[in-house]
C-alpha cells in the first residue's frame, strides 16, 4: 500500500475519531440495536411462556369444589381484583346441581366465558381450556373403570407430534432479524465520517488545497474509503461483540430456542463483513462527493440506506431463494450468514466467491469516484 | 520557472482565457493582476492541473501539469482560492499531514513542520485545534502547508484577502525572504497596493488576455501615469491602454 493512502488513512481516522458525531452515530447504532432486539425478544418469550398463576371470575365454587381444587392445582385462581383496561372478563359460573349431575352421569354445565379471538388473552384463555379438558378427561378415565373398561378405548388413535423445525432452524426465524441488523451495521456505522470526509471536505473549502496535493485522486479515494470502512467495520465489530452477551439475558431456550453464537462463527461473520464494510462506504463516498454540503449528502444518503434495507429484509421475510443471491454484495453475505447461524455446512466457494465480487464492486466504485475527483465539472460544480 | 503558453479555456460561450502567454521567473515574485472575473483563479489551477485548457500548456520548469499532475504539484507549493482548515486536528497535525503528502516522513517530516512554526511565528497555535482561529491565525496555517516542503515554486491566489495590517506584513516578508531564496512566487491579486508593494514583475490580466506586462514602473511609464492604479484602469479601461 502506498504511503500516501496511510497517510490520509491516519490523518481522516484521527481527524473522525475526534468528531463525537461520527464516533456516537457508529456506536450508538451498535449498542442500542442489540439492547432493543433484546427487549423485544424478552416481552415475546414472556408473553408465550407466562406460567404465573390465571385469575378468573368464578361463581358457584362452593358447588364443585373437587373442580375448584383441580383448577388451583393447575394455576387457575379466583380473581379479587379487578380486570385491567382492554382485558376482558374469562369468567366460569358453576351451576347449583353440578353436583348431582356428576353423580347421576350426566353432563355437567360449566359455563365459560371470554372474549375468545382477544390475541392478548389468548394464552390464559387455553390454559383454562386445557384444565377443564383434562378435568373432564380424568372423570371419563375413573368412570370407565367404574364399568370394567379399559381407559385406552378412549383413545383410537395415537398421534405422535414430530417437529421437524430443528432448534438451530427456528431459532433462524427469529435471529433473521438480527442478522439483518448485523449487516446494515456497515452502513450505518461508517455513515456519518463517509459524509464528513467527502461533501463534509468541499463544504469547508478544504476540497481543492486536498486535489492540488501530489497523491493520486485513486490514493485519496483508498484512504478515505478506509477511514470509513474502519468506522463501518468498528460499528459491525461492537455489535458481533454486544450481541451475544444481551442475548444471555434473553431466555429463549424457553420457547425452543437455542441461539449459540460461537465466537469461530462471530469472527468469521467479521472477516466477512470486511468486503461490506469496503462495498458500503465506497457506496455511500460515491454519492456524497456529489453533494454540494453535508446536508445535501444526508439526503442523498439516507435514500441510499433505503436499498441494502429493503434488500436485506426482502429476502428474509420474502424467504426468496436464489442462487445467485450466493453471489452478489451485500446478499452473498446475508446468506452466509443465514447458513451459519442454521448450522448448516457453510458455502466455502459461495462466501468466497461473493468476498471477491463485493471487493470487486467496491474497487469499480473507488475507481469511479476518483475519475470523478479529476473532473473539474464534479470539483468545483461548474 | 513558470511559464504559460497560449493558455485558452471557455467554459460554454464564456472565454475564461483566451490565449494567455506569460513567464515567471526563478527568484522573482510575479503578480497576477486583474479585475474579479479576469481568469486568474482559474489560469491558477490550469497550472497545478486542477483544470484542464482547451489548448495551450501551463510548464512548471519543464513539466506540464496536464500530463504529468503529481510530478508538477511535488514542485510547487499553493495557497489556494479556499483554505479550508481540518478543524478537529491541531496547526501541527494539518501541516505535518501536507509534509506527509509531500513525501516528507519520520524525523525529517517534524523538523520541516517545526522549523515553517517557528519561522511564521506561530508556536503557540502549534498545538491547538483551529476550530477557534481568527483569519489571520488560518492564514498562517494554510501559509506553513504551502511551504512546509520547501518548493521552488509558490502560488498564491489572493493571498493577503480578509488580512489584517499585520497578518499581510508577516505574508510579505515571507515572500520576500522567499524570493530572496530563489523561489519562484506567482500570486495573483486585485489589490493595487499589494501588487504595486510586493511585485517585480506584473501581468495585468482581463477577460482572459494578457493586458499589459512588466514591473510596476514600466506600467506606470507605458501608460504615462505616476501611479499603478490609474495605469491599471488605463490598461485595462481603454482598447488604447491594451495597444500601449
Amino acid at each position: 500500500m502506498s504511503s500516501a493512502i496511510l497517510t490520509v488513512w491516519r490523518k481522516e481516522l484521527r481527524d473522525a475519531v475526534r468528531d463525537r458525531r461520527s464516533v456516537l452515530a457508529a456506536m450508538s447504532y451498535a449498542f442500542f440495536g442489540p439492547v432493543l432486539m433484546a427487549v423485544a425478544f424478552f416481552f415475546l418469550v414472556s408473553q408465550m411462556t407466562d406460567d404465573s398463576d390465571v385469575k378468573i371470575d368464578m361463581q358457584g365454587t362452593e358447588h364443585a369444589p373437587a373442580l375448584v381444587n383441580f383448577l388451583a392445582a393447575a394455576g387457575i385462581q379466583q380473581r379479587d381484583e379487578p380486570w385491567p383496561n382492554g382485558r376482558q372478563p374469562i369468567a366460569l359460573e358453576f351451576p347449583a346441581d353440578w353436583d348431582a349431575a356428576i353423580a347421576a352421569g350426566e353432563p355437567a354445565r360449566v359455563v365459560f366465558n371470554a372474549d375468545f379471538s382477544n390475541q392478548q388473552q389468548r394464552a390464559e384463555i387455553s390454559r383454562v381450556t386445557q384444565a377443564l379438558q383434562n378435568y373432564s378427561q380424568q372423570i371419563t378415565q375413573v368412570r370407565l373403570l367404574a364399568r370394567g373398561l379399559h381407559p385406552q378405548l378412549m383413545q383410537p388413535i395415537d398421534v405422535v407430534r414430530q417437529d421437524s423445525a430443528t432448534k438451530g432452524s427456528r431459532a433462524a426465524l427469529l435471529l433473521g432479524s438480527v442478522l439483518v441488523f448485523i449487516l446494515l451495521s456497515v452502513f450505518w456505522s461508517g455513515m456519518n465520517v463517509a459524509i464528513d470526509i467527502s461533501a463534509g471536505e468541499r463544504e469547508r473549502n478544504s476540497l481543492e488545497f486536498l486535489l492540488s496535493q501530489p497523491l493520486s485522486s485513486t490514493e485519496l479515494v483508498a484512504g478515505k474509503t478506509l477511514t470509513a470502512a474502519s468506522f463501518a467495520m468498528f460499528g459491525a465489530f461492537l455489535s458481533l461483540v454486544i450481541i451475544p452477551f444481551v442475548f444471555a439475558y434473553v431466555p429463549l431456550e424457553r420457547i425452543g430456542i437455542s441461539v449459540d453464537l460461537a465466537w469461530q462463527t462471530l469472527a468469521l461473520m467479521a472477516v466477512m463483513l470486511v468486503p461490506l464494510a469496503l462495498f458500503a462506504t465506497a457506496l455511500q463516498l460515491f454519492v456524497s462527493f456529489r453533494a454540494k454540503s453535508f446536508k445535501e449528502a444526508q439526503t442523498y444518503i439516507s435514500f441510499l440506506l433505503m436499498v441494502p434495507m429493503l434488500a436485506s429484509f426482502g429476502i428474509e421475510f420474502a424467504r426468496i431463494k436464489h442462487q445467485a443471491l450466493y453471489y452478489l454484495p451485500l446478499t452473498g453475505q446475508h446468506q452466509a450468514f443465514l447458513d451459519m447461524i442454521k448450522g448448516e455446512p457453510l458455502n466455502v466457494v459461495a462466501a468466497l466467491a461473493s468476498a471477491v465480487i463485493t471487493l470487486l464492486c467496491s474497487g469499480l466504485l473507488m475507481l469511479g469516484i476518483a475519475r470523478m475527483l479529476r473532473s473539474e465539472k464534479v470539483v468545483f460544480g461548474l | 520557472m513558470i511559464s504559460v503558453q497560449n493558455l485558452t479555456k471557455s467554459f460554454g460561450d464564456i472565454r475564461a482565457l483566451d490565449n494567455l502567454t506569460f513567464h515567471a521567473p526563478d527568484g522573482q515574485i510575479t503578480g497576477l493582476l486583474g479585475p474579479n472575473g479576469a481568469g486568474k483563479t482559474t489560469c491558477l489551477r490550469t497550472i497545478y492541473g486542477l483544470q484542464k485548457a482547451d489548448s495551450g500548456q501551463a510548464l512548471i520548469d519543464t513539466v506540464d501539469a496536464l500530463l504529468d499532475p503529481l510530478a508538477a504539484r511535488q514542485l510547487i507549493g499553493i495557497f489556494p482560492d479556499k483554505f479550508g482548515l481540518y478543524e478537529r486536528l491541531t496547526a501541527q497535525e494539518q501541516i505535518a499531514f501536507f509534509a506527509e503528502l509531500h513525501g516528507l516522513q519520520g524525523a525529517a517530516r517534524n523538523q520541516a513542520v517545526t522549523a515553517v512554526i517557528e519561522r511564521l511565528g506561530m508556536t503557540e497555535l502549534a498545538h491547538r485545534r483551529s476550530a477557534g482561529f481568527s483569519q489571520g491565525q488560518r492564514m498562517k496555517v494554510a501559509l506553513a502547508q504551502a511551504i512546509v516542503h520547501q518548493p521552488k515554486h509558490l502560488i498564491l491566489d489572493e493571498p493577503s484577502r480578509g488580512l489584517d495590517v499585520m497578518s499581510t506584513r508577516i505574508l510579505r516578508d515571507l515572500l520576500r525572504e522567499l524570493r530572496a531564496q530563489g523561489t519562484c512566487i506567482l500570486f495573483s491579486s486585485h489589490v493595487m497596493q499589494e501588487v504595486a508593494a510586493l511585485c517585480d514583475r506584473v501581468v495585468v490580466v482581463a477577460k482572459g488576455k494578457v493586458a499589459a506586462e512588466g514591473s510596476p514602473d514600466e506600467l506606470c511609464a507605458m501608460t504615462g501615469e505616476s501611479a499603478l492604479e490609474e495605469a491599471f484602469v488605463k490598461i485595462i479601461g481603454t482598447d488604447e491602454g491594451i495597444a500601449a
